[in-house]
């Protein structure tokens, strides 16, 4: 295997240090380790150049030089090989160092090494003690996401398998935009090929493997995207307001509006975004919140009643 | 990083990699080395060993990297061409803007210096990995606390809090000493001692509303006798939005329109789980429970019809 790995390992050297492309023949002949009939290094180096490029190395091919023949030639730009964050200061390093450090036991914990250790090959010392002590941390069990961002990255499609309200398993094809975490649940948002509309998914609810595209490029992302205002945005935004009992209520106490003193209870102005977990919402906190307005979130509420006392009388 | 560090492609990644961290670290402890590339020290032997016979083409002399690891001590000369740092891939560009998001909304209030320094760390890293603002962290835990309650911890400090009960909806102060994080599924919880209820409970750390370190901390012997009541067992009839009830009263396993059972220490978790479900549920034991939510639901209605 190390033959291999060598031979990896120079073909990348030789087409760095290139000044021009690098025909086939030429690169058979110089680079160490391509031996055999032609048909045999012809299938090394093909599938040298998808090994290079599953590492997240780019070969241009170009350089058709007609004094020569017409064959292509093959080389690694340094510009795209290397990491080029300009000039890097300690205090950044640290920061970066925190960012990484935060990954530590969830899911993205080897790829933030890895990336940590790219940046301290820069030769840069850290600056911790410039920087208050803190230890945020990143708590995601999930390992779906590096097969998501790359889907991002790369503009290629995901298909999941994804429980619907019903419980019924459906399949989805979608054009990954965004993912973001709120209230502990990571989310992805994008475009569902199906239904031709902007669909937000929660990570915990996709069932199996994800599949990726194969091709890349097939979509742009609309500059002006935010996931959390399409995380909001389910419905219109409607205001409550809600009658609370002194001291309870909490949940909803923590997104008021305002607060008006009626003694031994308060009245409060709420927003919503969804009518059917708004009167869940409600209901959870049974007889210490009285819905005021609007009519249609107070009917909704009357309704549920209704069914419960029927169900449990 | 690949997950197995001996796999041809990740040992060729791994040796790419090395070539500018030795450049910049001349000298260092191949044990120290190892560490950092999280291999072990003959793994690392084997990796130098390769990278050895690596170089330009000609491969003499002159074109070979020039290697010394015998001494125990690493250097690396010859090596021109692999020295810069490669770049990151989209997983590793994505780790840390996350990260960096996240960094940026623990930094204490007063350090805009830093949280700009850091904003621009994120600017420059989206547009390396086309990635414009693609990606959000929004925690729902106070960092502030965290940051306070963590240090706590290692310092062995006794931490006041401000705790809200879900389920009897309550703000309690409670004085505590705090032992360690720990994490279920999507929450993150803190063990500790709590002198309110004189024995170890955790707490959803999204829930502690405010702290402010109290003292050193009691030191005190974990005791696995608790005092924890016997569980309620229950049983429930679904009729409709089955993934928000399977979700809410954590059902694994749940068929459509069926019977379910489950147990839990709380009554009132259970009532007001049944009432927020809004009638999709109908809880068929134990009794006292429906008539409490029977009542319950049927005073509010009447609330409802009279005003």
């Amino acid at each position: 295997m190390s033959r291999k790995i060598e031979r990896l390992i120079n073909l990348t050297i030789a087409l760095l240090a290139t000044k021009r492309f690098l025909t086939k023949k030429e690169i058979f002949a110089s680079v160490d380790g391509y031996e055999g009939s032609a048909e045999t290094k012809e299938r090394m180096f093909e599938r040298d150049k998808d090994d290079l490029r599953n590492l997240g190395i780019d070969i241009d091919v170009g350089g058709f030089d007609p004094a020569f023949d017409d064959e292509a030639g093959y080389r690694i730009k340094s510009d795209k090989y290397s990491l080029d964050l300009g000039d890097i200061s300690g205090v950044e390093i640290a920061l970066l160092s925190l960012a990484a450090e935060a990954w530590r036991g969830a899911a993205l914990d080897s790829a933030a090494q890895s990336a940590l250790l790219k940046l301290k090959s820069m030769g840069i010392d850290s600056d911790l003690d410039s920087i208050p002590s803190i230890s945020p941390a990143i708590r995601t069990p999930h390992t779906d996401f590096e097969i998501i961002s790359r889907a991002i990255s790369q503009r290629r499609t995901l298909s999941f398998s994804y429980l619907s309200k019903q419980l019924d398993i459906q399949t989805r094809t979608i054009a990954p935009y965004a993912i973001a975490t709120q209230q502990s649940f990571w989310y992805l948002a994008g475009m569902d090929l199906d239904k031709e509309s902007i669909r937000t998914f929660r990570l915990d609810r996709f069932q199996g493997e994800i599949t990726i595209g194969k091709e890349a490029n097939t979509f742009e992302i609309p500059t002006d995207f935010d996931i959390l205002k399409s995380l909001n945005t389910d419905a219109s935004n409607e205001i409550a307001t809600i009658d609370i009992r002194k001291g309870k209520a909490h949940l909803m106490r923590s997104s008021a509006l305002s607060v008006t003193d009626l003694g031994e209870w308060d009245r409060v102005t709420v927003p919503f975004f969804d009518l059917a977990k708004m009167v869940d919402l409600v209901l959870w906190h049974g007889d210490d919140v009285f819905v005021i307005s609007p009519e249609h979130l107070r009917n909704s509420v009357i309704a549920a009643l209704a069914t419960i006392v029927d169900l449990h009388g | 990083m690949a997950k197995n560090p001996q796999t041809p492609l990740s040992r060729t990644s791994r040796l790419l990699d090395l070539v500018p961290y030795l450049t910049s670290h001349q000298g260092i402890d191949l044990n120290i080395l190892a560490q950092d590339f999280s291999v072990s020290s003959s793994q690392m032997v084997a990796d130098l060993t390769t990278l050895w016979m690596c170089g330009l083409p000609g491969y003499t002399p002159l074109e070979l990297m020039d290697l010394s690891f015998d001494s125990g001590y690493v250097t690396i000369h010859n090596a021109d061409t692999l020295a810069r740092p490669r770049n990151l891939t989209i997983e590793e560009a994505i780790a840390l803007l996350l990260g960096l998001d996240l960094v940026v909304q623990s930094l204490p209030q007063d350090r805009e210096d830093l949280k700009e320094i850091a904003q621009g760390l994120i600017d420059r890293l989206s547009r390396l990995a086309n990635l414009p603002s693609r990606i959000r962290i929004e925690p729902n835990i106070n960092e502030s606390i965290r940051t306070l309650i963590t240090s706590a911890i290692s310092k062995k400090q006794a931490v006041k809090i401000q705790y809200h009960s879900l389920y009897s909806d309550e703000v309690t102060k409670r004085n505590i000493h705090p032992l360690e994080f720990r994490v279920d599924g999507a929450h993150e919880y803190l063990w500790a001692y709590c002198e309110k209820v004189a024995g170890f409970r955790s707490f959803r750390v999204d829930r502690v509303l405010d702290a402010t370190i109290s003292g050193p901390r009691v030191e005190l012997i974990q005791s696995s006798a608790s005092k924890a009541a016997d569980p309620i067992t229950y049983s429930l009839e679904v009729f409709s939005r089955f993934r928000d009830v399977a979700e809410r009263f954590a059902l694994d396993e749940m068929g459509k329109g069926s019977q379910s059972r489950g147990t839990s220490y709380s009554s009132q978790w259970l009532l007001r789980c049944v009432m927020a479900s809004a009638g999709a549920v109908k809880l068929t034991s134990p009794q006292e429970i429906r008539s409490h939510i029977a009542a319950t639901a049927s005073g509010l209605l009447d609330r409802y019809k009279a005003g």
